[in-house]
């Protein structure tokens, strides 16, 4: 009997955990009505978290609690993609790349944020709000404002008696001449591992030239020789072939050459760097042997300063969320800013983020740099102001991680002297057409 | 455990005297469900994470999975086409079977090389062994890191390691910039994880083959390498056979170490970074269940021809 008892129950125990798993959904219930308090929240992002004191402090103000997953950038576009394919929960407030914004926006996959909150009144401080517009929506809030910048090692060009460009040709010549000076063998850091970084630094260089790589109907600008992004693509691989560039960045990423030729004093510049790298590496002796010697760089054009592109991190609410309102009470929180200037140190270590790049909101950056407390603040105030734009005027399209992986393995077959600049362009170009035909 | 029958006709069993008769609910039991219901958890685990998943890919193989273009529709062979005709995936098909080659091959021999080497105790062998197995136990992303500051063109040990003894005089490029040298060096990386797998495998073959018979070679004067290829070997072959099944399924999957060393570079690409490209970067999963299928046939395929060729049955 007792034996019968326990097979009975093993049994039920059994169903009982089979439907369990079986019931993948986000719970029962309108999501929009899920209470905004007295709830706790997912947030998975590719950062660090406030401080416990700051993350208590909002708990303690709204009643939410944010259970906080820092996972990998990578690691967590797959898992973005894979909750999104699937329509599963993964997460409350998440983040939103700005180059999966056409992606997701397309596929419907987060909140449009000018629901849940006044986007509109933050877009004048948020000058890279425009990055995360899909469709007229907003996909995600941007929290940190990476965007695209020179930066040059100022001893390196004062060792080479070369004086600081304002043009690309300018550029060119003088890391010619720090090279034929011999402060250094390789003066230019491109990273040319077929990595997103790549990528990045073609739109940039093409917007120094004076172009962008896209039309606003996708499609390729580039095929022509005496355009913007085919004379950067040259550029690039000229820069290899004339030794400007270290022959092993032919496998070197955008990190990995900022941390160990920029930070080493090994280059004298790189061309597309991110905004926030003095602070966070180069000014940092732990990891540099370069401190106090780089400076940013309003962007060498074809005639003058040229545009610095924007690739910020953002944080939405997928539509699969539980409890949507509360998600965005927080993304208010986490993105205002006060709280930004925080993150980026302006209290105290205490309150900072550790790793945090740069704030979205260009008062916050004003704040920062009125205070000291952001080396070449003013700069990168200014150019965030001014210069910074978006990649795609229009937004990423949905396709871009195919345009992209496109972009970065013709470009690394180019520098590595598998193919023509001519080829990588056209190999390029041909999958713009077919992506933006629907192909 | 072994289990007794009872033979006897049924009229004849009758119980004992002085015991008494059982009861009719006794005789009438019927199958003890016990033991289902202990396996149940795993029967469901087994089949809810593996086989409903499998099949589940194996139909969607033959729908179209757009998730940007929906809805999904039976489309038939033409996922299987549309990835006969992508150049990259072809060119990755190559670079795969190029590391299967030298995977297989390089620690299919290091494996055994190894094994013999700690066959025989020794002080410390244990200690030996441990260290031997540390490389399988890393993951592969984190071997690819550690493999990138020896390969590095720029900053890399290697190169180091070359100038200061003379044989360069400047920092060389290895990755990237030659397509076979690149596979062979990522391969290098892989073999270095896989080799002790395959060693402890073929150690524990090699511990059942009797010592008599290497003593009846040694009195017959056979050599070292004459006992090694006359009686090692035949009698070792079960034990190669699963080390080289288990490396024919790690390289035909590799991933993590082209992709940390490499980047997605044509030159190292493999098919399981085009299955992450094609179903997670393009999101079209009918494409890359499909090439999930053509990876696992491959890999049966693989795996039974090997097991063909290599494994005999050894008996002492």
């Amino acid at each position: 009997m007792v034996r019968s008892r326990a097979v009975r129950s093993m049994l039920v125990a059994g169903c009982v955990l089979a439907l369990a798993a079986c019931n993948g959904g986000s719970g029962s219930g309108e999501p929009l009505s899920a209470p905004t308090s007295n709830v706790t929240i997912s947030v998975v992002l590719a950062s660090n978290p406030p401080s416990k004191a700051a993350l208590d402090a909002f708990t303690k103000e709204t009643g939410i609690t944010v259970k906080w997953t820092n996972v990998d950038w990578d690691s967590l576009q797959t898992k973005i993609t894979a909750a999104v394919a699937a329509k599963t929960y993964f997460a409350d407030a998440t983040n939103v790349d700005w180059s999966r914004v056409g992606q997701l926006g397309k596929l419907n996959a987060f909140y449009p944020m000018e629901q849940l909150m006044d986007t509109a009144a933050m877009a004048a401080d948020v000058p890279q709000l425009t990055s995360f517009t899909a469709g007229g929506h907003v996909v995600g809030i941007p929290y940190d404002a990476s965007f695209s910048v020179t930066t040059i090692n100022k001893n390196i060009y004062d060792k080479a008696g070369v004086a600081v460009p304002t043009t690309m040709d300018e550029y060119t010549q003088g890391l010619k001449a720090i090279k034929a000076n011999g402060a250094v063998q390789y003066p230019l850091n491109i990273p040319f591992a077929a990595a997103e970084g790549l990528s990045t630094y073609w739109y940039q260089t093409t917007g120094a030239f004076g172009g962008t790589v896209l039309d606003d109907k996708y499609k390729p600008t580039f095929t022509d020789p005496g355009s913007p992004g085919y004379k950067a693509a040259q550029w690039m691989v000229d820069a290899v072939k004339q030794g400007l560039v270290p022959p092993g960045n032919i496998n070197v990423s955008d990190t990995q050459g900022q941390q160990t030729l920029m930070a080493k004093g090994e280059v004298a510049s790189t061309f597309s760097d991110y905004s926030g790298m003095i602070g966070s590496l180069y000014d940092d002796p732990a990891s540099s042997s370069v401190v106090q010697q780089v400076r940013y760089l309003r962007t060498p054009g074809a005639a003058g300063p040229g545009p610095n592109n924007s690739n910020p991190d953002g944080v939405g609410v997928p539509r699969t969320a539980k409890y949507p309102k509360a998600a965005a009470i927080f993304i208010k929180w986490f993105t205002s800013a006060e709280n930004q200037a925080d993150w980026a140190g302006i209290n105290g270590v205490d309150k900072a983020i550790k790793g945090y790049p740069l704030p979205s909101h260009v008062s916050a950056v004003e704040q920062l740099a009125s205070k000291g407390q952001l080396i070449g603040g003013k700069e990168l105030a200014e150019m965030l102001k001014t210069s910074s734009r978006p990649i795609f005027p229009g937004g990423a399209p949905s396709w871009y991680p195919e345009f992209s992986r496109t972009v970065y393995t013709s470009l690394h077959s180019a520098a590595a002297g598998e193919m023509t600049v001519d080829a990588a362009i056209k190999a390029i170009a041909d999958t713009a057409n077919r992506l933006s035909a629907g192909g | 455990m072994a289990q007794t029958h009872d033979t006897r006709p049924s009229s004849d069993r009758r119980p004992a005297p002085g015991k008494p008769a059982p009861s009719a609910a006794v005789r009438r039991r019927g199958p003890d469900l016990l033991p289902y219901a202990l396996v149940a958890p795993l029967a469901v685990f087994i089949v809810g994470l593996a086989i409903v998943p499998a099949i589940y890919a194996l139909t969607q193989a033959f729908f179209r999975v757009q998730v940007l273009d929906p809805p999904t529709r039976f489309n038939g062979v033409d996922n299987f086409t549309a990835l006969a005709d992508n150049a990259a995936l072809v060119k990755s098909m190559v670079n795969t079977a190029a590391y299967v080659g030298i995977g297989v091959t390089l620690s299919t021999v290091i494996g055994i090389a190894m094994a013999m080497a700690v066959q025989r105790k020794f002080a410390g062998r244990s200690l030996v062994i441990a260290a031997m197995i540390l490389p399988w136990a890393l993951p592969g992303v984190v071997e690819g890191i550690v493999w990138l500051g020896i390969w590095d063109a720029n900053v890399g040990l290697f190169n180091s390691a070359l100038t200061t003894v003379g044989l360069v005089d400047q920092y060389q490029v290895f990755l990237g910039a030659n397509r076979w040298l690149t596979i062979l060096l990522i391969e290098i990386v892989q073999v270095w994880q896989i080799a002790p797998l395959s060693a402890l495998l073929v150690l524990a073959s090699l511990q059942n083959i009797p010592g008599e018979l290497y003593e009846a070679a040694a009195l017959d004067g056979c050599t070292a390498w004459s006992r090694f290829r006359r009686i090692t070997l035949p009698l070792v072959r079960p034990g190669v056979a699963v080390a080289m099944v288990q490396a024919l399924i790690l390289t035909l999957n590799i991933f993590d170490q082209p992709y940390v060393l490499n980047g997605a570079a044509e030159t190292g690409a493999s098919l399981t970074m085009q299955t992450y490209f094609i179903s997670f970067q393009n999101l079209d999963f009918g494409q890359g269940y499909a090439l999930s299928l053509v990876i696992t046939v491959a890999t049966l395929v693989a795996s039974f021809a090997v097991v063909k060729l290599v494994y005999r049955r050894v008996e002492y």
